[in-house]
């Protein structure tokens, strides 16, 4: 149960670096790109 | 004929001055402006090429476009459409810059009201690879990020005859991909595909191999990318979305963030990956074909690596100086073969170098020595582990520096290359540098093909001779240099050869960190002083700091 627990808590921490990475990447111009 | 060529608002914007089928003078914006890949209107490399044709803008009888505004932006409106109320924004911003960047009436704020020919993205990259080759038959294969909808094209061309035999279009795209992967490893994307290719011999494949083989969908078609992964339908900002973090269980890494085991194993798997999507693509082309020669062009072709592979198939294979969107302004205006060396850009004569000399003169010492002394004792300053700043003759165009604006030092010494990249360049320390090598005496050095005059294939070093311009694969990005092409630059590379006995040369481009490559003696000279560079040579002008000793 508990290692259960902890799978769940990993992935929720790994989803919330993923989010603010992406947010942080998003406010840097450099990363704007164009396909048109 | 008088034509302009012009490429802008993509990236590296460029232009051209081609009279009656011979190419007079061409540069990127970039040269001019100090921003690196600058996608402007190409103002400043306009008025260099009237100025060296000395003609004015109402001599010039056609502009050619490098693409087809309209189709591009009839793509952009229907892929809208496929979100409409996502791609609000998208699509203000989109009719804005189409407005903004309408060529009519760029040109006609210029001073030009004549003809105008636009031709289509890939057509352009088709024309320059082939009428630069020296193939009367040949397949070409051209590979970007996209075009007005094309991302992918194969031909076929006899003669002065070029037919287009296949496709891929919008979204599916490889050079998409690997500005993704590009982006997704901290890098920025259309500039830093380079930076992942230098990491990927450090990373290990199988890692990420299999998950990045996901994107992809053979079932629907050839390079069928699934967009699940992707923003580039809806977004101009973050090129993934999160569900591409989740499938490679990888946060993206932010640039200041450290480069680690995994993101130099996703760079080698992203490097297979094109790879084998490259091979299938030449392949293809052979298939269509049945010709023995190839072309490579689009901003894929920068890709050594993978060019290197194309010999599968074919018995030559030719990448022009400038494959990606600035040659395009030169390949929009050919019809036929000619014969363009890379080096179109301007030069500064003796009396213009004196100029900026008297400018400097209170940091700077400078000596002017005859053409036969300036390259013994440049050689005699390489050959003791000097860095030495080369300014020679006109600028190249296209992004490599092939013995006119180049940084060049000695590749025999292990260290070099930690000192360059750590001192001079302050890049990152991955970054391998490549040779430069007298031509007759390539193959004693490389496991050569055939010569590589613009630094656009990657071979196996013969020996461990060339410590620093080795990379850790063994592998290096070699220019082979005949005196044709550089006659200064071959004699300074044979001498180098009279001396130590390797006519070999570390050759990387005069430019510090985030600097665009040295235009002309002024910023020749600024840069010297701001770096540790030891000694410069404009012309026949041998300079050094006031403070060296």
């Amino acid at each position: 149960m508990i290692k259960r627990i902890q799978k769940v808590i990993r992935k929720w921490q790994k989803e919330k670096e993923y989010q603010k990475k992406l947010a942080e990447l998003r406010k840097r111009d450099p990363f704007n790109y164009k396909n048109f | 004929m008088t034509q302009l060529g012009i490429s802008a608002f993509y990236h590296d914007s460029a232009a051209c001055l081609v009279v009656d089928g011979q190419v007079i003078a061409a540069a990127e914006e970039e040269r001019f402006t100090g921003i690196k890949h600058d996608d402007s209107f190409p103002i400043n490399a306009i008025k260099y090429c009237l100025e060296e044709g000395r003609i004015k803008i109402s001599d010039i009888k056609e502009v050619c476009w490098y693409e087809k505004p309209k189709k591009k932006e009839e793509r952009a409106y229907k892929i809208f459409n496929k979100r409409f109320l996502r791609t609000l924004l998208l699509r203000l911003k989109a009719r804005k810059r189409f407005k903004t960047e309408n060529p009519f009436f760029l040109l006609k704020s210029i001073g030009y009201r004549g003809r105008v020919k636009f031709v289509d993205h890939h057509r352009s990259h088709t024309n320059f690879s082939y009428y630069t080759s020296p193939f009367k038959e040949a397949a070409i294969l051209t590979v970007d990020g996209v075009g007005e909808w094309e991302t992918v094209t194969i031909s076929h061309a006899k003669g002065n005859n070029i037919k287009k035999l296949y496709s891929v279009n919008f979204p599916h795209s490889l050079g998409m991909l690997y500005s993704t992967i590009t982006s997704f490893l901290g890098f920025k994307p259309n500039e830093g595909e380079y930076k992942v290719m230098g990491l990927s011999p450090y990373g290990d494949p199988s890692k990420y191999f299999g998950k990045l083989n996901k994107l992809f969908d053979i079932s629907k078609g050839d390079l069928y990318l699934l967009q699940r992964y992707f923003t580039w339908e809806y977004s101009d900002q973050v090129m993934f979305n999160k569900r591409l973090c989740r499938l490679l269980e990888l946060a993206p890494r932010l640039p200041e963030e450290p480069v680690t085991q995994d993101h130099m194993d996703l760079a080698a798997a992203l490097q297979k990956i094109y790879e084998r999507e490259f091979v299938y693509l030449v392949k293809k082309s052979k298939e269509l074909t049945g010709t023995t020669n190839l072309c490579l062009g689009g901003g894929c072709a920068y890709n050594g690596v993978a060019n290197a592979l194309a010999y599968k198939y074919f018995d030559s294979v030719h990448v022009p100086f400038a494959p990606s969107d600035a040659g395009s302004a030169i390949g929009a205006c050919l019809k036929t073969h000619t014969d363009i060396p890379p080096y179109l850009g301007p030069q500064y004569n003796d009396r213009q170098v004196y100029r900026s000399l008297q400018k400097y003169k209170r940091y700077i010492n400078y000596y002017k020595l005859s053409p036969r002394k300036i390259i013994q004792k440049t050689a005699q300053l390489l050959s003791a582990q000097n860095i030495v700043g080369w300014v020679q003759g006109r600028m190249e165009f296209g992004a490599r520096a092939l013995g006119n604006r180049s940084i060049l030092a000695s590749p025999r010494h292990p260290m070099m290359r930690e000192r360059l990249n750590q001192v001079i360049k302050k890049r990152e320390s991955f970054r391998p540098f490549a040779p430069s090598v007298v031509e007759e005496k390539a193959s004693k050095f490389f496991h050569l093909r055939e010569p590589v005059p613009y630094m656009n294939m990657v071979v196996d070093a013969k020996s461990d001779a060339l410590p620093s311009a080795t990379h850790i694969d063994g592998s290096c990005r070699v220019q082979t240099v005949t005196r044709e092409q550089n006659e200064k630059y071959y004699l300074l590379l044979q001498e180098m050869g009279r001396l130590c006995n390797i006519p070999v040369l570390l050759n990387t481009s005069f430019n510090l960190k985030d600097q665009t490559i040295t235009l002309d003696p002024d910023q020749a000279i600024k840069r010297f002083l701001e770096s540790k560079i030891n000694f410069l040579v404009i012309n026949n002008f041998l300079i050094k700091k006031k403070d060296y000793d």
